[in-house]
């Protein structure tokens, strides 16, 4: 009931339907997802702007991938800024056609309402950014998806590999780099490559 | 309908021929090997369930039968490497090369994942399994079992039979598990949360970059070799590899 309500409420202010975040678009079914697709798994998430879905919904854009938690001092911050520069340096053709999403290692702290903080203190853009909260299980599958290790440690931070993942339209992962600070012309040269939607 | 799930776990349970039992493992306190400058000293492990022996090709046999969608000609590529089951004859059939008693090998996490949720369990967490590889024979610590001590040296430094031997044919531990070393190597759930990346202080920058916090991850007691081995083995797998001699068994919360 909660969950609607802030659905509706934050919903209530985008108008134009290009406007909706990238997890509450609607999804045209189409052909049946390959054997390498991500968008396979069953399981649930809830965005930040408070919408419950399967990561099916983001099929149809190439998403550049992250995970991270809101309180990380050390890498996360970086890996975001590494994605916000992804995007100011996308070339006209992609700029609007690529999505970016970020989902949490910490189930616990990250609640919606602190994702959606993240959000603007972040200053990402609802209309391509996700962010996203899953339970322990579903959050640890996508890791081993995405090959994110990760470990919590005694003061409830995070070590985890810095890897930013470029699935395809279809939810394939198409490209991988690990590190921090990377060159941005890698990851759009990979994004480039796509098959256009 | 939780409960309706549990009923049916329990009567397939009841039902197998040959099932390992699950085994009640007291709670206790696991020290790990690698210890960051953050890392907890000391995971305390609550009281859980265990299989006392790894899952066998038969049992495996059951979980695809019942499962379509886990067998080798349908399984997913996203879920399971080309080399998936690779050693039986078919889709339900171990064919003469491969017996039902060894535990069931060239499996992917998920599929193990598949397998324990179906039997309403789950895999264990690396803290539970290493809490209970750590006994020894006859007492709780395996570190002052001499007989237990060398039985494990052995097995870490000679090659993998051939043919494999039956689950649960290995010599019970203190909690009354078998096959814990001496068999296959085994997934547990976060596998992924080993984070090695080689000479820990001495590493270059380039791996540092890697991992968040890698800096302060070294070695508590490098003489513990097999521990020590068991990390690195699972800091190199991905979720959807099978290799020729990796297993599981699962768990299950009380």
């Amino acid at each position: 009931m909660k969950t609607f309500l802030l659905t509706f409420i934050l919903l209530a202010g985008l108008n134009a339907a290009e406007d909706k975040p990238p997890c509450c678009r609607e999804v045209a079914a189409e052909k049946p997802l390959t054997d390498k697709s991500l968008y396979q798994i069953e399981s649930k998430w809830t965005s930040d702007v408070g919408c419950e879905v399967k990561l099916g919904v983001l099929r149809g854009r190439p998403q550049v991938v992250a995970m991270f938690f809101a309180s990380c001092e050390y890498a996360c911050p970086v890996i975001v800024e590494n994605l916000k520069e992804i995007e100011r340096k996308l070339p006209e053709g992609l700029r609007g056609k690529v999505d970016f999403l970020l989902v949490s290692f910490d189930t616990e702290r990250d609640t919606t309402a602190v994702l959606h903080a993240y959000r603007e203190k972040q200053t990402l853009s609802v209309k391509n950014w996700t962010l996203l909260r899953g339970s322990e299980d579903d959050v640890r599958e996508l890791s081993a998806l995405l090959g994110v290790n990760y470990k919590k440690d005694a003061k409830g931070q995070f070590s985890h590999s810095n890897l930013i993942t470029v699935l395809d339209a279809e939810g394939v992962i198409a490209f991988q780099q690990t590190g921090l600070n990377k060159d941005a012309a890698e990851t759009i040269a990979a994004l480039q490559k796509l098959p256009a939607p | 309908m939780k409960l309706i799930f549990h009923l049916l776990a329990s009567l397939t349970i009841s039902a197998a021929v040959d099932a390992s039992p699950l085994v009640k493992i007291p709670a206790g306190v696991y020290k790990p090997l690698f210890l960051g400058e953050n890392d907890a000293k000391e995971i305390p492990v609550a009281q859980f369930l265990l299989t006392d022996a790894p899952v066998s090709n038969g049992e495996f046999l059951e979980f695809v039968t019942a499962n379509p969608q886990w067998r080798r000609s349908k399984v997913k590529r996203l879920f399971a490497d080309e080399n998936y089951l690779k050693h039986w004859a078919g889709d339900t059939d171990l064919g003469p090369q491969c017996d039902a008693a060894p535990p069931v090998t060239w499996v992917s996490w998920f599929a193990a994942k598949a397998y324990a949720a179906w039997k309403g369990g789950r895999l264990a967490t690396t803290a539970e399994w290493e809490w209970v590889a750590g006994a020894g024979f006859a007492q709780q610590d395996g570190k002052k079992d001499p007989e237990f001590l060398s039985a494990v040296g052995q097995w870490y430094s000679s090659p993998a039979p051939a043919r494999l031997p039956a689950a649960g044919s290995g010599r019970a531990n203190f909690f009354g598990i078998k096959d814990l070393h001496g068999l296959v190597w085994e997934w547990t759930i976060d596998f992924n949360s080993a984070i090695v990346t080689g000479d820990a202080r001495g590493d270059t920058g380039l791996e540092r970059q890697l991992f968040c916090g890698a800096g302060s991850i070294g070695a508590k007691d490098t003489s513990d070799f097999p521990a020590f081995m068991r990390f690195g083995f699972r800091s190199s797998l991905k979720a959807s590899y099978t290799v020729h001699n990796l297993g599981f068994r699962y768990a299950k919360s009380p």
